[in-house]
């Protein structure tokens, strides 16, 4: 009989995530696009566990680099869904030899964020020049420092009433909704709420709001389909956070985080408690929707200059250790990008399940990340993009080469740039994977 | 209210002396004459002189209305649940013809089309899965949360509500169900907004908007009633709403055989829960309270009666989540009124355990003399003339009984005469009894 999936070890739910990775429903474009893939996932699922693949893996750092090399900028394909379809599809097929691509799913819709009037962003056309190559995140205290006990008490409450209406104007009005939850036993006062022309004007926004997401949404799958169909394998089965980093990018500010860390330091324990398992939920639900386990992680505060290594230990680690521990034991892969240096985070972090985690590394010695990380987990960096926007092929080659050298031995790597590339160079992306096949066979 | 101090810094007896004086003062409403006014001074001040323990005037009697007023006036609730203008009819006729200390608005008879516009599966009703001429409602009682979801509530109670919750207990809400987790703690509500557009999700919107439009046709209703009954000096019974944790588990969510089960095979999961609800329903009573002009807070006491539960559980699983709540709701300056399903006599030690003139207890079957022996001094305390002696007794009975209850109760203050339940057919003659006791046997001297 076969056992419920309650019952299986995080190593046996894993397998199982594996096998659906490795056997996709999808009709391959060929025989041999259908081999690649296999060839290719096997190659990742090798580096995270710890074994020698055929060759040591690649991801290309080539996040919105597709539009500019089509000869388009971020924001005609933010605004332009076929010209977002047509340059991805073109980067596809020149770049055949790829290890992994995905659908454009962070090249968000601007028509959306215009609709809902946005306030934590600012994009190429909207509040930043025509030609940025990204995205502008704008750090606010969201919320204030008296507000936590609305997220601790009840935090999809605080989500809808408190935060939602601040991120966007046409969010504004859901401040006047009513508290859902002690309603339970008299659920028609709860109705009043709909009838007020300003919260039924913000649901006719996000209702046509929805319908231009799935306008979008419906290109982004075509794409990923297409790309799936061509036997590139997707990485990108879901994205989550550190606890900490929700709490400090989306709600207080780094200046409000740092203050409470003196003023107010159990508030902050309290609400990354409560966040914790959410954020397992909701990145759970949605890898079992795209059927990869990898689930990326930006990490933002954790980095040596925001924070010390105590302050690390007391309040980043503890939660987005259980965070992974939680995606882990549900058969999933979470892939932590450090962003900044985690130099003397190392020690720290080298503290999980063996071949559980990939750590994507930016400012990182990586020979030292090897040496302290090595027997327990994959690792993936840090190819500079400086060097891949403004060096030579020649150099990117030398460059893997010597993280190749320093970190593919015995299996646990792969090739990765520091960050993404946007307006770079095609013929450096195609040095990665050259180098890729040239260093990196394991014999 | 003008102050002079910012509302925190105020402490909990200055908080409500200033609710008290808004409820007396009552600013905005216009008194159909200058006798109304008077009457209306003079009924919450008694009111308020029995929940501080002091001596009023008299006694002060309060009839709860139930479903009365609709036979009182030749209809039955099946009439008034979808009539509104029967429904007007009838409470004002009711509320003017007996002098009651405080009257009830007719909030609690719901408009039935708007339920059935959303299918609402908590209720059934006379014409809606009871006989025509049934005088009350039935609550339909499951275990709408599953005993292995505490943590899914624990975690995130009003994701819970919204994605488990609703949609089984409305119809309407159904399609709620179908939505993955709604946080978005990394970005934005993308999610959200994609199923804001779905279209298994428009009869939804639809519904929501038919049944708004006709809740509102009903709480014009509704609202002109009170209005009505308040302007000719009849002060409301009640201001905010509340739950004792306990109750909102074994009523709401768990259902009573779920919730008694949770005692023994998880019992840590439901003290976590019922932790989890107080500063959640702390905050909404509040928050109704301050929208009414009285401070009281209306709290129907179900399953911690002598009979649901042993006092070791009582002691356990319901007394001190609840009593937490309450702190909370006299901290605001508000008054918690229970009303005691059942009786309480094993539990009168326990919930003495109270600050001084804090609350009030209305007893359902509680033996009325021992009441006032533990609580006397300490707790207003009201009751209990039963819906059995009003239904089948005569004005002759029910005077005696009043009267031994005046004998026994009313020493000393600290006394409403009244019952814990609600009644819908009786003879009118045995209302008038008990109002007409209070003013002829219940003067203080």
């Amino acid at each position: 009989m076969e056992k419920k999936w309650v019952d299986l070890s995080w190593q046996e739910k894993r397998e199982e995530r594996f096998k659906r990775w490795l056997s996709p429903e999808v009709k391959f474009r060929s025989p041999q696009a259908e081999k690649a893939y296999k060839e290719r996932v096997t190659r990742f699922i090798k580096a995270i566990k710890l074994e020698e693949p055929d060759r040591v893996p690649v991801m290309l750092p080539a996040s919105f680099f597709p539009a500019y090399y089509a000869g388009v900028n971020l924001k005609k394909v933010m605004y332009d869904y076929n010209a977002l379809k047509k340059s991805w599809l073109k980067f596809m097929s020149d770049f055949s030899d790829m290890d992994s691509f995905g659908g454009p799913g962070l090249v968000l819709p601007a028509k959306v964020l215009e609709m809902i009037d946005i306030n934590t962003h600012k994009w190429p056309g909207h509040g930043i020049p025509d030609d940025a190559p990204t995205y502008q995140f704008v750090e606010r205290e969201y919320i204030k420092a008296n507000e936590y006990d609305k997220l601790i008490q009840d935090p999809s409450d605080f989500w809808l009433r408190t935060f939602m209406p601040r991120q966007a104007g046409a969010f504004k009005p859901l401040a006047k909704l009513l508290h859902l939850t002690p309603f339970i036993g008299i659920p028609t006062f709860y109705l009043s709420s709909f009838g007020d022309p300003e919260i039924q004007a913000a649901f006719k926004t996000m209702m046509a709001a929805g319908d231009e997401i799935n306008k979008w949404q419906k290109v982004v799958d075509e794409i990923s389909r297409a790309v799936l169909e061509a036997g590139f394998p997707t990485l990108w089965g879901g994205m989550c956070g550190a606890p900490f980093d929700m709490l400090t990018d989306m709600c207080r500010g780094t200046t409000g985080i740092i203050l409470d860390m003196y003023r107010q330091p159990e508030k902050i324990h309290e609400a990354v408690e409560r966040i914790t398992p959410i954020v397992i939920e909701e990145a759970v639900a949605g890898a079992n929707v795209t059927k990869c386990p990898i689930i990326f992680m930006p990490l933002h505060k954790g980095d040596k200059t925001f924070m010390s290594g105590k302050q690390f230990e007391t309040f980043y680690w503890p939660t987005f250790r259980r965070v992974m521990m939680g995606l882990i034991n549900e058969g999933l892969v979470p892939m932590p990008f450090a962003e900044g240096n985690y130099e003397p985070r190392l020690e720290i972090i080298k503290d999980m399940p063996r071949s559980s985690v990939v750590w994507y590394f930016e400012h990182m010695d990586m020979a030292k990340a090897k040496k302290i990380l090595g027997d327990t987990a994959c690792i993936a960096g840090n190819v500079p993009v400086t060097v891949l926007c403004t060096g030579t092929p020649q150099e990117v080659k030398e460059r893997c080469r010597q993280l190749i050298e320093t970190c593919a031995k015995g299996g646990g790597y792969i090739l990765a740039g520091s960050a993404s590339v946007d307006r770079g160079k095609a013929e450096n992306l195609r040095a990665m994977l050259e180098a890729a096949r040239e260093y990196g066979m394991y014999k | 209210m003008k102050l002079d101090r910012r509302w925190e810094e105020l402490t909990p007896e200055e908080k409500r002396e200033e609710r008290f004086k808004r409820w007396l003062s009552a600013p905005d409403v216009n008194f159909i004459s200058p006798e109304a006014r008077e009457g209306y001074r003079a009924r919450v001040t008694r009111i308020i002189k029995a929940i501080k323990l002091e001596i009023p005037d008299r006694v002060p009697c309060q009839i709860p209305t139930g479903s009365f007023p609709a036979y009182y006036c030749g209809l039955d609730l099946k009439t008034v649940v979808y009539d509104y203008e029967a429904l007007r009819r009838a409470w004002l006729k009711f509320a003017l013809d007996f002098d009651s200390d405080t009257v009830g608005g007719a909030g609690f008879i719901f408009g039935g089309r708007v339920y059935e516009l959303l299918d609402y599966k908590l209720f059934k009703w006379p014409g809606h899965g009871l006989p025509d001429d049934a005088s009350m409602v039935q609550f339909v009682e499951a275990e709408y949360m599953k005993s292995d979801e505490y943590d899914a509530f624990i975690n995130n109670p009003a994701d819970f509500m919204l994605r488990y919750i609703l949609p089984r207990t409305w119809g309407a809400f159904s399609p709620l169900a179908k939505l993955p987790p709604m946080n978005s703690f990394l970005g934005i509500a993308f999610l959200m907004l994609e199923a804001a557009s779905r279209p298994d999700f428009r009869p939804m919107f639809k519904a929501i908007k038919e049944a708004n439009k006709e809740r509102a046709r009903w709480l014009n209703v509704i609202t002109e009633i009170s209005q009505t009954i308040l302007e000719a000096g009849y002060p409301s019974e009640g201001g905010g709403m509340a739950l004792a944790p306990f109750d909102t588990i074994a009523d709401m969510l768990r259902g009573t055989r779920g919730a008694v089960t949770d005692m023994y095979r998880q019992p840590e999961k439901l003290l976590e829960a019922m932790e989890r609800l107080i500063p959640l329903s702390l905050q909404s009573a509040t928050e109704s309270a301050n929208m009414a002009l009285s401070p009281t807070v209306f709290i129907p006491m179900h399953k911690g009666d002598d009979t649901f539960m042993s006092d070791k559980q009582f002691e356990k699983f319901y007394w001190p989540s609840f009593r937490k709540l309450l702190l909370g709701l006299i901290n605001e300056g508000l008054v918690p009124t229970m009303v005691v399903d059942g009786s309480y006599n094993r539990r009168l030690e326990y919930i003495k355990d109270l600050p001084k003139a804090s609350v009030v207890w209305v007893f359902e079957k509680t033996d009325m003399a021992r009441a006032k022996r533990v609580l006397g001094g300490h707790a207003c305390i009201g009751g209990n003339i039963t819906g059995s002696l009003l239904r089948i007794g005569t004005p002759e009975d029910v005077k005696k009984y009043c009267r031994w209850l005046i004998d026994t109760c009313a020493p000393g203050g600290g006394y409403i005469l009244t019952l814990g339940a609600s009644i819908d057919k009786c003879n009118p003659d045995n209302l008038h009894a008990i109002v007409d006791t209070a003013k002829q046997y219940g003067v203080y001297k």
